[in-house]
């Protein structure tokens, strides 16, 4: 029987989850949109795209725009390659706990 | 954690992601002001250089009508445009359609003047080749974005520019009128509309 893949802890959680696959859609993202989307805090938000930066899947890019400071988050290569791995992990783990009938 | 649950939570982020990428694809930009702004500056524009003459035409004698109107227009499309579009994000889809409309417009700011200003332009040349850029711009966008509407629009433009070879003037102003209502004021308000209707569907949580 194969081994069963094991999930990317630090893709693993909702927030990061969230984040990455709204990243995955668009070239770029500011914070606040970011924050609108997933409904989260300032607070939590940033920490959890720090830790996706620590990870090297998101790179960030301060700016300013008609002079207000401006936060724009890009996902790597690194990144994308991650959260398709992780999908794939989690679908085979899906299937296979279909398969013994949970 | 038992089986179950680690299937429920399994499936629960295979949901999440699928929420979040159509979160993320939801169109965000606001563009179908361009279409009324536009629309109007060119209603304004005409009715301006007609001003006086007692017959609608598209010059008239008021000879800073076309120059000042566009000015403005540009100006104001320029300003709303980044005041609006300031924290969107972009796919590159919407990337494409807007860099696309910059180039046209780009192109009219420069050829416009230029034939007006040589003595080259007349009525017939300047809505032959409007139509063709409008039709064009319309017709790749409307490809891009499969938006069957905005094809529509790009038909109206091709076959405008094709009748401006063969009509007369007073027909060529009452057809270039009646594109402009249908496919920038028309357009521009049902385009305003859909994306109202789209971002009051409000956001997805994680």
């Amino acid at each position: 029987m194969p081994e069963l893949p094991e999930l990317n802890p630090v893709i693993h959680g909702k927030l990061r989850l969230a984040l990455l696959s709204l990243l995955s859609t668009v070239e770029e993202a500011e914070f606040t949109w970011l924050r609108t989307r997933t409904g989260s805090t300032d607070g939590n938000l940033g920490a959890q795209l720090a830790k996706l930066e620590e990870a090297g899947y998101v790179t960030l890019e301060k700016r300013f725009v008609q002079r207000k400071p401006q936060t724009l988050y890009r996902m790597t290569e690194t990144g994308r390659a991650a959260l398709a791995e992780y999908v794939r992990a989690l679908k085979t783990l899906l299937g296979e706990a279909m398969e013994s009938g949970a | 954690m038992d089986k179950s649950t680690e299937m429920h939570e399994l499936r629960e982020r295979l949901e999440l992601i699928e929420s979040m990428i159509q979160e993320g694809r939801r169109k965000t930009e606001s563009w179908g002001w361009t279409f009324l702004l536009w629309g109007a500056a060119y209603f304004v524009a005409i009715f301006w250089a007609s001003w006086g003459n007692g017959s609608l035409s598209m010059w008239g004698h008021n000879a800073v009508a076309w120059p000042v109107t566009m000015i403005v227009a540009a100006a104001l499309t320029t300003l709303i445009g980044i005041r609006m579009d300031s924290g969107h994000p972009h796919t590159t889809l919407g990337r494409a359609a807007i860099s696309l409309w910059i180039a046209v417009g780009v192109s009219m700011i420069l050829i416009f003047p230029a034939l007006a200003t040589s003595g080259r332009l007349d009525v017939h040349l300047f809505v032959a080749l409007v139509g063709t850029m409008l039709g064009t711009a319309n017709g790749a966008s409307a490809l891009m974005l499969k938006w069957k509407i905005q094809f529509g629009c790009a038909v109206v433009w091709w076959a405008i520019s094709v009748a401006a070879c063969f009509v007369s003037d007073a027909q060529l102003t009452v057809l270039f009128l009646l594109a402009l209502f249908l496919c920038q004021i028309v357009f521009g308000v049902y385009a305003m509309t859909r994306e109202a209707r789209r971002r009051k569907l409000g956001a997805a949580h994680a």
